[in-house]
């Protein structure tokens, strides 16, 4: 450094001043300003397309796609009157309420053993509590039918042990239980993240203070937990409230309705849907379901106050719990091999076979005839051909979308920045069934030319998934964008960059990681998503997800299983290769 | 180098004043910083020249032409204002290397190829980084780091330089140095500088001139000098350097000369000060430590303002010795380079080197709970 103190700088040649660049402007706004306008009216027509058309059908007393509608609450009247939806509520309200208990008795506890205790194999069980969330609930549900349901293979093998089943799959107990497994991944991130980013030196004082290591754990570590706990707890009832998976294929066959299935049997599976009760219920389930995301907004708001996050990278200390370790180790493997592994393996195994119990030996009959059905249907070849296409080209157009609304949201003095996030996230709330029932209307009213883009076509399937995936990819950018100073775009700005210049120039490259993140998310969301399908899609434009209950209802459930199978192997080639080019792309 | 007029700027943020009616005029190559403590709006100031912020109120221009004016709707945006400004974290593009991040700008700015080699080599031989054009960012110490933020500022010859707290990030031994080194740099372009910087040692070398602000109020202006040895409040004395405070009444006065009955010991102390005052007013005395002196009690020393104290501490700090005495219930800090004083001793000071403000002024509360011991 003594260069500092004895180099004088060179002697100045003055050079022509370079003026700074001078930026054309269209109706008086530069060019930044006009991306940012066309970037919230898209989120906009995107998020209100759905939505209006339901809100107007459940003031019309006909289809709202027919001449002559008059305004009416006559829906609403029937819907409570006469329909039994007061029984869907009340069912509804258990399954929700069941499941989010039962999904924070397996999560948080999980969390805390993981992040903050020394547990035997801790690394490995904290990631593999995480793979159910690659899997669809759809071929969870399947997978637990397989095994767990009435004629599946672990009953079957208690019956003969025991004599009768002790438990009955087809229940509101079981549909919660079912979907906790589901959600725990979720729920648990949420708490891992949180003690993660908690300072360690809390636990030190308390060390200090003379507690032992349980002590310490009810005492510090767990108060501190009730910040994500009641966020993760709102979650995941408003993402029980609007599941179909487990509902549809454990509900359906004793008559247990809960919103989304009586939206289903309402909505396609009567002869002639009751279009007017079908709008006001929507109407309904989109209020309960904005409010809980709005309480959830909230609560996330008010808990950053109390998660203690320092500047300074504390690694957290893992505290030391003797023989208890063993037990909760034993508690994760339960979860990860009953829960989630023995079923994907059961479905896994069951499509290769022709019978699968344990009366006798699956491997008899081991077969690719499951495989051979598939293949031979060019609509079920189709399907798995749709899912792709869908999943990569959505990946591709909702994260670029995603992209250029965290940019405006995050990093622009536009005066709707604050709008733009909340449409952003705002899908969130919308349940897949009612983005389906909702675009369906939507496409319905469009001009004939525009709509027959849409309508039927693998076009409208990309929107609509590609709704439900928007707030997981707005979700994930927005964080990584947060991480980069905003001095180095303030600086491109003071060099000469307009805002879209700089985001050009200097920003570009250094989202590209977060950017190729997201595309991996969308695709295996998307890859997941079926349940607006059901009202969008035409003979030839199914999904996989809607070929399986296709296939499941006519009973050919070798050839769910195969589909399924097909789809898991998809997801993980995906990811796998799309990883590795990450890889790649990190240091540069 | 053109004139950097600055006039009533307001800004709020919500319900908060974040600046409050601040004015002032850069002259043409003038080194101009604003000084304060964190909050004080300082960086809003020099975001709002920059253009990242937009004020709530007032004008900027710069020499002539007007960047912002909230009454006129005028409003240039960074990007066409030229300006060069060097951030508190540099702020380089971490995936480019050192000469690519100098060229953005020519490039924005459509320069020729040749034009832009020059203009690069050009400006990393000022700041004496051209063996290092091919490095990325993180492949330079911290002090490197800074000179290329700098040579990136002024590879497109600005009009005007801003700087906002460079050196800061620098350890302490470096920062020396590189303030020295900024300052003939400085010198030698000519270009009309504006410096952020909460740190009075930096203002008060670099600067032809400092504002210091508080809270969004601009206390004064002036030059380095100006602003240490006649400070505008009692504020401004014990945030640029340190100071001792003493609260007291206004005995008499006769002309210039006024007489001061201290709270602490009872003691009258004779103070030169200009400004109204009326007898009988509630007053402030504030002293630099360098500005008194100590002699043992044994001396007789003739002297207008002579304290009878004792030494409570000793503290050596190399080139000195810090000493804290009682004076009643207060700590006088004084500064000698006589070691060897302890017990009672005499304090003296020069009527033309204590400070006078009107009313109670302690600038700041917990400070001077550290500076009072039991009686």
């Amino acid at each position: 450094m003594a260069i500092l103190a004895t180099e004088r700088p060179a002697p100045v040649q003055q050079r022509a001043v370079l003026p700074a660049p001078k930026y054309r402007k269209v109706f008086g706004v530069g060019r930044s300003r006009l991306f940012q306008y066309v970037v919230i009216v898209i989120l906009a027509l995107f998020v209100i397309a759905p939505i209006v058309p339901i809100l107007y059908q459940s003031f019309t007393d006909r289809p709202l796609y027919e001449a002559g509608g008059i305004l009416t609450v006559q829906n609403y009247v029937h819907l409570f009157t006469d329909s039994g939806f007061g029984t869907v509520i009340l069912n509804t309200a258990i399954f929700a309420v069941s499941t989010t208990v039962l999904t924070l008795v397996i999560a948080v506890p999980m969390a805390v053993l993981v992040v903050r205790t020394r547990l035997p194999f801790g690394k490995v069980l904290g990631l593999s509590m995480q793979w159910p969330f690659y899997i669809s609930s759809l071929i969870l549900s399947f997978g637990w039918i397989t095994l767990y349901g009435p004629a599946g293979f672990v009953s079957v093998v208690v019956r003969d042990a025991i004599g009768f089943v002790p438990w009955n799959l087809y229940s509101l107990g079981g549909m919660a239980v079912t979907e906790a497994v589901a959600l725990a991944p979720i729920a648990y991130v949420f708490c891992a993240n949180a003690l993660r980013q908690s300072d360690a030196s809390l636990e030190s004082a308390a060390q200090v203070c003379g507690a032992k290591p349980l002590r310490i754990l009810f005492s510090v570590v767990i108060p501190m937990l009730r910040p994500p706990v009641v966020y993760a707890s709102i979650l995941t009832f408003s993402m029980a409230l609007e599941t179909l998976s487990v509902p549809l294929l454990y509900g359906t066959p004793v008559k247990i309705e809960v919103f989304s299935t009586f939206l289903y049997t309402n909505g396609l599976q009567s002869i002639r849907p009751d279009y007017g009760i079908l709008g006001a219920a929507s109407t309904i389930i989109l209020f309960v379901t904005i409010a809980t995301v709005f309480v959830q907004a909230k609560v996330l708001k008010n808990s950053q106050r109390f998660i203690s996050v320092r500047g300074k990278a504390t690694r957290p200390r893992r505290l030391e719990l003797g023989w208890i370790r063993w037990v909760g180790a034993a508690g994760i493997l339960l979860y990860v091999i009953f829960g989630a592994t023995l079923p994907i393996l059961g479905l896994v195994f069951r499509s290769f076979t022709l019978i699968f119990t344990p009366l006798q030996s699956p491997f008899k009959t081991l077969t690719l005839a499951n495989y051979d059905r598939i293949f031979t249907y060019t609509a079920y070849i189709n399907s798995i051909v749709n899912s792709v296409i869908i999943a990569a080209v959505g990946a591709v157009l909702i994260s670029c979308l995603a992209l250029a609304a965290v940019l405006v949201a995050k990093r622009s003095n536009f005066r709707f920045a604050r709008t733009v996030e909340y449409l952003a996230l705002g899908p969130q709330a919308i349940p897949g069934i009612i983005v389906g029932i909702g675009f369906f209307w939507a496409f319905a009213l469009l001009p004939n030319a525009l709509g027959g883009l849409f309508q039927g076509a693998l076009a409208g399937l990309i929107v609509a998934f590609g709704l439900r995936a928007l707030p997981t990819a707005f979700g994930s950018i927005s964080p990584a964008l947060m991480q980069i100073a905003n001095e180095l775009d303030n600086a491109a700005r003071t060099s000469g960059a307009d805002w879209l210049g700089a985001f050009m120039r200097v920003l570009r490259s250094l989202l590209f990681p977060a950017f190729m993140g997201a595309i991996i998310l969308v695709f295996v969301t998307m890859m997941k998503e079926y349940s607006a399908a059901l009202f969008l899609s035409s003979a030839h434009t199914g999904v996989i997800g809607t070929t399986m209950l296709e296939l499941w209802v006519q009973g050919n459930s070798g050839s769910v299983a195969a589909l399924a199978t097909i789809q898991i192997a998809i997801t993980a080639v995906f990811v796998a290769v799309a990883s590795q080019f990450m890889k790649g792309h990190a240091d540069a | 180098m053109p004139e950097v007029r600055v006039s009533h700027l307001f800004k709020k943020f919500g319900n908060v004043n974040v600046l409050n009616d601040i004015d002032f005029t850069i002259n043409e190559g003038e080194f101009f910083t604003l000084l304060g403590p964190s909050g004080c709006g300082k960086s809003t100031t020099l975001n709002c020249i920059a253009g990242l912020e937009q004020p709530t109120a007032g004008s900027i221009a710069v020499g002539g032409t007007p960047f912002v004016d909230t009454e006129r709707g005028i409003y240039v945006p960074t990007e066409e204002r030229n300006l060069g400004m060097v951030f508190q974290s540099y702020a380089l593009w971490p995936q480019m290397t050192v000469s690519k991040n100098l060229a953005m700008p020519l490039s924005i700015r459509r320069a020729s190829r040749g034009d832009k080699a020059e203009r690069i080599h050009d400006a990393l031989d000022k700041v004496g980084l051209s063996h290092l054009k091919d490095r990325y960012p993180h492949e330079l110490s911290g002090g490197q780091q800074q000179r290329v933020a700098l040579a990136r500022a002024l590879v497109y010859s600005p009009s005007v330089l801003l700087l906002d707290e460079p050196l800061s990030n620098l350890d302490a031994k470096l920062r020396e140095q590189a303030r020295a080194w900024l300052k003939r740099l400085q010198e030698d372009l000519g270009i009309t500088t504006v410096y952020v910087t909460h740190d009075q040692d930096e203002a008060l070398s670099l600067s032809d001139r400092i504002a210091v602000m508080f809270e969004g109020h601009m206390a004064q202006i002036g030059t380095p000098k100006e602003i240490y040895e006649r400070p505008a409040t009692a504020h401004v004395a014990a945030f640029v350097g340190s100071c001792n405070f003493f609260t007291g009444k206004l005995e008499n006065r006769n002309g210039r000369i006024c007489q001061v009955r201290l709270d602490n010991t009872g003691a009258i102390v004779t103070i030169v000060a200009d400004g109204d005052f009326t007898i009988g007013q509630e007053v402030t005395v504030a002293i630099r430590p360098e500005k008194l002196a100590i002699t043992p009690e044994a001396i007789d020393v003739a002297g207008v303002n002579v304290l009878h104290t004792e030494v409570l501490t000793r503290s050596y700090v190399g080139s000195r010795y810090e000493y804290g005495l009682r004076l009643g219930r207060n700590v006088v800090q004084v500064v000698s380079a006589d070691g060897g004083l302890d017990g009672a001793v005499r304090l003296v000071f020069d009527p033309e080197d204590a400070l006078l403000y009107p009313g109670v002024t302690i600038p700041s509360q917990e400070a001077q709970e550290l500076m009072t011991v039991s009686a």
